[in-house]
């Protein structure tokens, strides 16, 4: 048939047919069940992990510096280092979980400002005990390196700590600047505290002495560079004796640079939270396609899959795993950038938000696009379950669905549907009928959102809400990005900065913000805050976010998430889980598993 | 008796084949081929299809319903529905669009870039051409895929830039084959006259190389036409084509791929298999012309 074809023509003949049949094969491959033998029937005392997609560790020493902060270093941290507050999802809900934590007890003086914390008596993995002194050493480091310390907050610690004091060997106490809510400065503050061994790593060179070096400032600044040098050199990881001495319930056995991280079940931890599975591999993937390729190729025992592959969930049930979807702590939104030149000022006015609020139908996106896996989300406080903190006006929606509502408040606003569908500003001014302060006449609504790119989910999410908003009158184009570009170009900025194009910003295919246990957002939503990208300001909510933060009465939340609830310093999105979770049938302890994995839970 | 006498010459003349003019000898020669006339007609029933068929078939491509998404081929959708509800018989004509304009004017316009820089190169020769021909090779050692998805990443794609961008990928291979023709062209007879009596040079590369160079660039432009329309699907398979509402068969095909593992076939293998038929199509239109061509060169 192909015989008078030239040599080019066919071998473009035959590449598009090999695309066809490769085509096919995928479609056909997907029809077939598998067996239903577990993944690793016959390996049992060993666990194959798959990090998020395209996300490699790139740090091992307990103080994360600016770069080094993801949850993934952080998993493989806390594994080989115990930290002293753990909050998780493990009694159901977030809260502490005392068990894979080195406090033992917490207590708090009468005026609100000191609290004491008694450790569990454990030991390091050469033997020596884990005594306050390795909290003080912590402490030292941080104090006067503060600049380097990528949780260093303006007000916040270390710099809200007046004193340390070691009380005796296993009972050390802190003082604050003030009093703060309990929950929130546990979740927040004093989760931050590591223990770090001080009668190792107090010192400023491979074959230096270890001695007190870090009760200087000079000498705390030599040894957090030692020890910030040491740690970023990746390739001695599995060998570098620093990092041999750990209490934790894992060492490390292997790291290579494309991010297989080998950890070892620890001989020597003594700690309430021992280690079951010997070998845990943690594996790292380019794309969610090979990861989940993986999956049905039964090499991974532990994985996941995106909110779009749901309905094949019995096709891994069928191969011997479990498919269940993990909710984070979390919040999902796209910030407004209230200084953009061209919209900002729209964004402005309550009305404008208003109408953009009510054309996001967050039930039909996350029944049908995330596949019931998402769950709406109306304000700050995550929704998921049924928090003390949720106010009521979150909790029953204060702007439910209605593109015909929306265009009723920006035409009762000055605005007028033009014959393309957009909605312009045919009435300046600052009336009450009038599109607001600084909008110009014939301004059209239109905006631009950076959207994070990769995942179907968010791309249908996308589409579905540029439809809904021209139905309103609003012309919304989507611009996407990897993720790490959409963050990086939505930075604070001024109206006549380069950087300021940008006027809506979507980061949240796996949620946009993860609290620990006490759910404030003065970081993304005080005027302040440092992840307040879009320049939200209102003095009112900073108000009720510092009552909240120290207060100890629920109210004080749900006072906070009632203002933000109506008040929409972002446009509220459906939150989706933290991922599907796959895991191969008899693999248990995964439940505190989301953003951060504890491994020496699992068992087979 | 003049008329008995005029009788044998046209007995004669009756006997010897009617002459035939060469474009006649070419087109006949063309439509014995049975794949180019398959691609021409698979072509042809493309452009109708995705041009003509939403005026037969209207659907509602611009707003999605999730009220009815995900739908099987059946009543009211006869393939069904994609993630978003989108009708998919009206997506596949709205995608044909994207695919067959942005392949069609990027193959255009990359073959008419490639026969202006080859015919300059080629008739300059010397330090010129050796300039230009370093840029074609340095152009062709860099793999267009990953120039075209770092393009896609830094730009919000759309049809106009996806032709601008592929175009100006894809118009080094014409530009060489153009070039060769060139050296061969300038030393023919007519061109060296024609120099002698003192046209300009812009006269002999306008008026008399280019022109002898149709064939050439006619049969290649298939092939970029052909080679465009799979850079286009590779470019939105990777999730960086055009944007939503609109789509092309690539970006039809990648969104689909996931649904095909939950055995939503609708989604995948009729964007799937419009690629390779067009793909095959122009390859066969082109490999049809070129033997059409030669018709003049055995002549």
């Amino acid at each position: 048939m192909f015989s008078s074809l030239s040599t080019g023509a066919r071998r473009r003949l035959g590449l598009a047919a090999g695309a066809g049949v490769v085509a096919t094969a995928a479609l056909l491959s997907g029809c077939g069940a598998g067996s239903s033998a577990g993944p690793s029937a016959s390996a049992k005392d060993s666990v194959s992990y798959a990090w998020p997609v395209s996300q490699t560790p790139n740090w091992i020493l307990p103080l994360g510096t600016k770069g080094h902060t993801s949850t993934i270093n952080a998993s493989i941290i806390n594994a080989l280092w115990t930290p002293m507050f753990v909050y998780n999802t493990s009694g159901g809900s977030m809260g502490l979980d005392k068990q894979a934590s080195m406090a033992k007890d917490a207590t708090f003086s009468a005026d609100g400002k000191t609290v004491t914390v008694t450790m569990n008596k454990t030991s390091w993995s050469d033997g020596t005990p884990v005594t306050s002194r390795d909290v003080e050493f912590w402490y030292n480091l941080v104090k006067n390196n503060k600049d380097q310390w990528a949780n260093t907050a303006a007000g916040k610690m270390p710099d809200s700590i007046t004193a340390f004091k070691a009380v005796d060997d296993s009972t050390f106490s802190m003082t604050f600047d003030a009093a703060y809510n309990h929950e929130w400065l546990t979740s927040t503050q004093l989760a931050l505290i590591r223990v770090m061994p001080a009668h190792a790593w107090n010192k400023t060179s491979d074959d230096g002495a270890v001695s007190d070096l870090d009760r200087t400032p000079e000498g705390a600044k030599a040894v957090f560079a030692y020890l910030v040098k040491a740690a970023e050199d990746m390739g001695s990881y599995s060998t570098n004796p620093l990092w041999k001495t750990t209490n934790g319930p894992y060492q490390l056995a292997s790291f290579d640079a494309s991010g297989k991280v080998v950890l070892a079940k620890s001989d020597k931890y003594n700690g309430a939270d021992p280690a079951s599975i010997k070998t845990v591999n943690l594996l790292p993937f380019t794309s969610a396609s090979a990861e989940e390729n993986a999956l049905r190729s039964k090499t991974l025992d532990y994985g996941y899959i995106s909110a779009a592959s749901m309905p094949q969930k019995s096709q891994f049930e069928g191969k011997g795993y479990t498919v269940t979807p993990k909710p984070g702590w979390s919040v999902t939104y796209m910030p407004y950038n209230f200084n953009n030149p061209t919209m900002g000022k729209v964004f402005s006015q309550l009305y404008a938000r208003q109408a953009i609020q009510k054309s996001i139908d967050q039930e039909s996106i996350s029944k049908v696009v995330w596949n019931d896996t998402a769950q709406p989300g109306y304000g700050p406080v995550p929704q998921g379950n049924d928090s003390e903190y949720l106010s009521k006006d979150q909790k029953d929606n204060p702007y439910p669905f209605s593109t015909a509502d929306a265009q009723k408040l920006l035409t009762s606003h000055g605005w007028t549907i033009g014959s393309d569908g957009i909605a312009s500003c045919t009435s300046p001014g600052t009336g009450a009928t009038d599109c607001g302060d600084g909008i110009a006449k014939d301004t059209k609504f239109e905006m631009t959102v950076l959207s994070q790119s990769g995942s179907t989910e968010t791309d249908n999410m996308m589409n579905e809400i540029r439809s809904s908003l021209s139905k309103t009158g609003i012309s919304f184009k989507v611009q996407p990005a990897p993720v790490n570009s959409v963050l990086a170009q939505s930075q604070a900025c001024q109206s006549t900065d380069e950087a300021c194009k940008w006027q809506l910003s979507f980061f949240g295919t796996s949620g946009s913000w993860y609290f620990s246990a006490y759910p404030t957002g003065e970081k993304i939503f005080g005027s302040t805050g440092k992840a307040n990208f879009g320049q939200y300001s209102n003095a009112e909510v900073d108000k009720l976010t510092d009552a909240a933060v120290k207060s100890d009465d629920t109210s004080a939340m749900q006072n906070y998430s009632s203002l933000l609830a109506k008040d929409l310093p972002v446009v509220w999105m459906p939150n989706p889980v933290y991922q599907v979770a796959v895991t191969a049938t008899g693999l248990k302890g995964t439940g505190p598993d989301v953003d951060l994995i504890y491994p020496q839970r699992w068992t087979w | 008796m003049s008329h008995t006498a005029l009788q044998p010459t046209a007995t004669i003349e009756n006997d010897l084949p009617a002459p035939v003019s060469n474009r006649a000898l070419m087109i006949r020669r063309l439509l014995r081929n049975k794949l180019a006339v398959a691609g021409i007609a698979v072509v042809l029933f493309a452009f109708v299809f995705s041009f003509l068929g939403p005026l037969l078939y209207p659907t509602d491509q611009m707003h999605v319903d999730l009220g009815s998404a995900g739908l099987a081929p059946g009543d009211g959708h006869p393939l069904g529905t994609d993630a978003v509800g989108f009708d998919q018989l009206g997506r596949m004509m709205v995608g044909g669009q994207v695919s067959l304009v942005i392949g069609l004017a990027a193959g255009i316009l990359a073959t008419m870039i490639g026969s202006v820089w080859g015919s300059v190169a080629g008739y300059a020769g010397g330090w010129i051409d050796a300039v230009m021909m370093r840029i074609v090779d340095s152009g062709i050692a860099i793999p267009a895929l990953f120039i075209l998805l770092v393009i896609s990443a830094i730009t919000s794609p759309n049809s106009l830039t996806m032709i601008v961008v592929i175009a100006a990928l894809s118009w080094l291979v014409p530009s060489r084959l153009v070039r060769a023709e060139t050296l061969s062209l300038k030393q023919r007879d007519y061109v060296l006259t024609l120099r002698g009596i003192g046209g300009s040079h812009w006269r002999v590369v306008g008026r008399h190389i280019v022109p002898n160079t149709v064939s050439t660039l006619v049969v290649n432009a298939t092939f970029q036409v052909a080679d465009a329309i799979l850079l286009v699907a590779y470019v939105s398979y990777l999730g960086m084509g055009v944007q939503a509402p609109s789509t092309d068969w690539g970006g039809m095909l990648s969104a689909g791929l996931n649904a095909a593992y939950s055995g939503q076939w609708w989604l995948i293998l009729p964007p799937g298999i419009a690629i390779i038929l067009v793909v095959c199509a122009f390859n066969a239109i082109g490999d049809g012309l070129r033997d059409m061509f030669d018709v003049k060169g055995q002549q």
